[in-house]
């Protein structure tokens, strides 16, 4: 697929390709003074890039879910942000009354997932085809769920302890500065816990894709994809696939929770705020597009950031500035089937 | 709106030059050739029956004419003008209509409201926020057409709760809005019951001289009923053309898709 | 077989004056003359807060409802509509805020802000109808966000989290536009206009048209439509009416801020023309009338039953799933439905 992009659209492959060789330059290379007095300090910079990656990790995990369930079942799930926010508040109670961190994860896991097997069983089967009247109930549950989560845990905030493992920064192998003086290199040092997330979110997201894409499962959910129909009329018990999707994406959303509780906080709104940042991935990563998603997630994750720092008052004027370029553009998104 | 169906006569009224004029077309999709090498002319008010097994590319060829679908290779002349690389509503505005296998109408509007939608297309005003007044030309025409089709008694009825046949004769009314010149219709008697298809054949017949129409179809019978010269297609080819009496007993025919019971009457 | 004698085309004619008496039905008289005497029956409170309001909130749920039900595309940007034209009214005209308020008179800013409002909308249509349906929700709901978001930190145009208070009414004809009689009537008025131009223009041609895109856009296309102007201008339209809406929403409120616009006030819109009925522009407006019933009067319920009266949300959410549930076509769905039953007549065979 990347050869075909290549051949196909040789002048936005250069581009791309000079755009990413200069960011790799910025983040590995030492800054000049010059440089410095321009854009400001390179350690600024540095957590501006590196915060961005691990808030793309973190929409990549909470998207991908959302992007399945419509790829396949055509479901825009509008309650995606409330699951997210009930998994980070469950995994507090979970990680406060067990004091263990990882074991929020599988208990949020299942639980969501069930939640969503629930959903997906009761709810969804019986309005089959239906994709607006699914859309509205899922508005629905999100307003019911946001009330019922703000009268159980109320509206303060709550930040879940990072385990004593993972607190405190780790060194990373890119420089931050070097002292004129005695040459001697100051690395950057990053928060430990978003670079395990980072790395944890890859790992999720290669395991995906290598399930979409080589195993038997991955291979019906890809069918189902491109052909709904067809892939019923062929006798598979395509209500099956459909249950291990939604339940897989909600507790993935639900673990997402976790990780958003870790970084940042967890209080009513967030789950607006994750719908919000998982639509405009999908928009601009492509819909049903595992690979688009973490695209997509990435780069508004960047923009994010890099315009928290850099241009605070307008963050999200760039944040849709760039879904507003890929609808006029390219419609489908970036990785998404042309239509 | 009955005319002789003396074919000389009528044909020799209308302006000499084709309607259609099709050269060389091919359509490939990826390495399948749905079409080759196509070279047709159809005269203006000529009546053709383009004929086929399932797969031998007379859809493609319809897709092709309207600009739907762009040629791999050839040329399509429409009224002696190039029309290959023009988009759909250009060879509409051209006087070129089509009906479609799956009737594609407007469930939640009137019969009435859909054959008015379809004359106001090819008319100025298709913004106008002004409903059209008492004796409004348009309203009128769309009554003409819809008695063309014989569906007067269902002119309020809402498209959805029509019955298949009476939609297949909406898909005509529409095809004959505005002023066509040349009409495609696309298997314009799939599904329909014997009684239908007379009905059918009754309109077709009783079209204005002028208008020249290709019809595909499955069902011989209407197709010889209706046309005055066949062009049949085998696998994205023509493999014969002639007067349906001549094609009613060519062998060659006859082995291919008579001997199968397909050619059923009523 | 045909028939032969024709009855004049029906469908299409504008009606005459004189018919008017007759072709309307009887119960749409008694309404109309309620809610004229109105002020007589009630007192201040309903005829401000729970008539106006509805007034107002049916106006930008009809917006909704013309492009949903006419176009059928449901679109989540006329909430924002609405705020952006109460907001430009707010910083073209007198507010609180000095700094920003430009003060311009009354017949400047109040079209500006509509043509604004209006422009907003049709560039967010322009984005949004070059994809599938379904893909509709997500564009403007995004939109709608960004806008949220972007009205809460700029501070230099829309002044951040605080927003403008003290925007009334011009007062017009020596009248304060703002007392309880007087809005009333505004808004009644203004409602009465919005509902009988989208009667109106849903049978002109245009209208037509926007039914027939909705129902077959390849066929539309076909016939030599420009499918996508027409969506295009649909939202104009809708536009207008939500811009409309919103203006008299600030007026109401005498303030406006980045909440007016937050998401569960989008979400609320799209739950008023549901709850309501997406098919006929009655709908927005029986929609609205339950929700500002709930709104005000099921906090003292609930506290009644010993829960918070912050509880309505819920209440609401659950209303709303019960009727997708049970009667996807609203209350204006569940009235069909009645009335279907009454007319079918087993014995007759009938449809």
């Amino acid at each position: 697929m990347l050869q075909r992009f290549v051949s196909r659209h040789p002048i936005w492959t250069l581009v791309i390709a000079i755009i990413v060789a200069g960011l790799v330059w910025l983040i590995f290379a030492p800054w000049s003074e010059g440089l410095e007095d321009a854009i400001g300090r390179k350690k600024v910079f540095l957590n501006a890039v590196f915060g961005g990656i691990t808030l793309g990790a973190l929409y990549f995990l909470v998207a991908a879910g959302f992007t399945l369930i419509f790829g396949l079942m055509r479901n825009v799930n509008l309650a995606h942000g409330s699951l997210y926010l009930l998994g980070g508040y469950l995994g507090f109670e979970v990680s406060e009354a067990t004091g263990s961190w990882l074991l929020a994860f599988p208990v949020v896991f299942v639980v969501v997932a069930l939640l969503g097997l629930l959903l997906q069983h009761q709810v969804f089967r019986r309005m089959e085809g239906e994709e607006l009247r699914q859309t509205m109930v899922t508005i629905g549950l999100s307003v019911v769920l946001a009330d019922i989560m703000l009268w159980i845990w109320g509206g303060q905030s709550y930040t879940i302890l990072t385990p004593d493992i993972l607190s405190g920064p780790i060194e990373l192998p890119v420089i931050s500065s070097i002292r004129d003086d005695t040459g001697a290199i100051t690395w950057f040092r990053f928060p430990a816990v978003r670079i395990a997330i980072l790395i944890a979110a890859i790992v999720i997201g290669i395991a995906m894709w290598l399930v979409l894409n080589r195993s038997r499962l991955g291979m019906l959910i890809r069918a189902g994809v491109d052909d709904r129909e067809m892939l019923a009329a062929s006798g598979v018990r395509i209500q099956y696939v459909f249950l291990a999707v939604f339940a897989f994406g909600a507790g993935l959303a639900g673990m997402g929770g976790i990780v958003g509780g870790t970084f940042q906080s967890l209080t009513p709104g967030e789950d607006t705020r994750f719908l919000l940042a998982s639509l405009v991935v999908v928009i601009v990563g492509g819909m049903g597009s595992i690979p688009g998603a973490a695209i997509g997630a990435i780069i508004i994750g960047l923009s994010e950031q890099l315009g928290l720092v850099y241009a605070p008052t307008y963050s999200v004027v760039f944040t849709f500035l760039i879904m507003a370029v890929v609808l006029a553009f390219r419609p489908q998104g970036l990785l998404g089937a042309g239509r | 709106m009955l005319g002789p169906r003396d074919t000389a006569a009528r044909l020799g009224s209308v302006s000499s030059g084709n309607a259609l004029e099709l050269r060389g077309v091919t359509k490939m999709f990826g390495a399948l050739a749905a079409i080759s090498d196509i070279t047709m002319s159809v005269r203006p008010g000529e009546r053709r029956a383009v004929l086929g097994s399932n797969g031998a590319g007379k859809t493609t060829l319809f897709n092709c004419v309207t600009g739907d679908f762009l040629p791999t290779s050839g040329t399509i002349r429409l009224f002696g003008e190039d029309v290959t690389a023009f988009p759909a509503y250009e060879r509409i505005r051209r006087g070129l209509r089509r009906t479609y296998q799956i009737s594609l109408l407007f469930g939640g509007l009137t019969v009435a409201d859909n054959v008015y939608l379809a004359c106001r297309g090819v008319s100025r005003g298709r913004f106008s926020l002004l409903r059209p007044r008492r004796g409004d030309v348009l309203v009128a025409r769309a009554a003409e057409l819809i008695e063309a089709v014989h569906l007067t008694a269902w002119r309020e009825t809402l498209v959805a709760n029509l019955s298949y046949g009476q939609q297949r004769q909406l898909e005509i009314a529409l095809a004959l809005a505005g002023a066509p010149r040349f009409i495609l219709f696309d298997e314009p008697a799939a599904g329909l019951s014997p009684t239908e298809r007379g009905e059918l054949v009754s309109i077709l017949t009783g079209l204005p001289g002028h208008i020249g129409f290709i019809i595909i179809e499955h069902d011989m019978d209407v197709a010889l009923r209706v046309a005055e010269s066949v062009t049949m297609m085998h696998n994205g080819r023509i493999f014969k053309e002639g007067t349906p009496q001549e094609i009613e007993n060519d062998p060659e025919v006859q082995e291919l898709y008579l001997g199968d019971g397909s050619h059923a009457h009523a | 077989m045909a028939v032969t004698d024709q009855p004049p085309p029906r469908t299409a004619v504008e009606p005459g004056p004189w018919n008017l008496i007759e072709r309307v039905h009887p119960a749409w008289w008694a309404v109309a003359f309620i809610l004229l005497v109105m002020p007589l029956l009630a007192n201040d409170f309903w005829l401000f807060q729970v008539f106006g309001w509805t007034f107002i909130l049916g106006m930008i749920a009809l917006s909704m409802m013309f492009l949903a039900g006419y176009g059928g595309m449901v679109s989540l940007i006329q909430m924002t509509v609405a705020a952006m034209g109460g907001y430009m009214v707010a910083i073209l005209g007198t507010s609180g805020v000095a700094a920003i308020s430009q003060g311009l008179p009354w017949w400047l800013y109040i079209p500006a802000a509509v043509l604004i409002a209006a422009a907003f909308g049709t560039l967010v249509g322009a984005l949004a109808v070059r994809t599938e349906g379904i893909y509709t929700i997500m564009i403007t709901l995004a939109i709608a966000s960004a806008f949220f978001y972007f009205t809460r930190q700029n501070y230099g145009l829309f002044n951040g989290y605080s927003g403008f208070n003290l925007v009334v009414p011009p007062m017009l004809f020596g009248v304060d536009w703002r007392g309880a009689v007087p809005f009333y009537y505004l808004t009644l008025g203004c409602a009465v206009i919005a509902y009988a131009a989208v009667v109106y223009v849903s049978r002109s041609p245009f209208g037509l048209a926007l039914q027939g895109v909705r129902d077959n856009p390849r066929r539309m296309a076909a016939l030599g439509y420009s499918v996508n102007a027409h969506r295009i201008a649909a939202y104009t339209f809708a536009s207008v009416i939500a811009a409309v809406g919103g203006i008299l929403l600030v007026w109401q409120n005498a303030q406006i801020s980045p909440g007016t616009a937050g998401i569960p006030a989008v979400i609320d819109i799209l739950v008023i023309a549901v709850v309501g009925g997406l098919k006929r522009p009655i709908g927005p407006f029986i929609g609205a009338l339950i929700y500002v019933v709930l709104r005000t009067f099921s906090p003292d319920v609930l506290l009644a039953f010993g829960l918070s009266g912050e509880r309505f949300k819920l209440v609401i959410g659950i209303g709303f799933l019960l009727i997708v549930f049970f009667s996807p076509d609203g209350v204006l769905g569940l009235w069909e439905k009645w009335q279907n039953r009454k007319r079918h007549d087993p014995l007759k065979g009938d449809r």
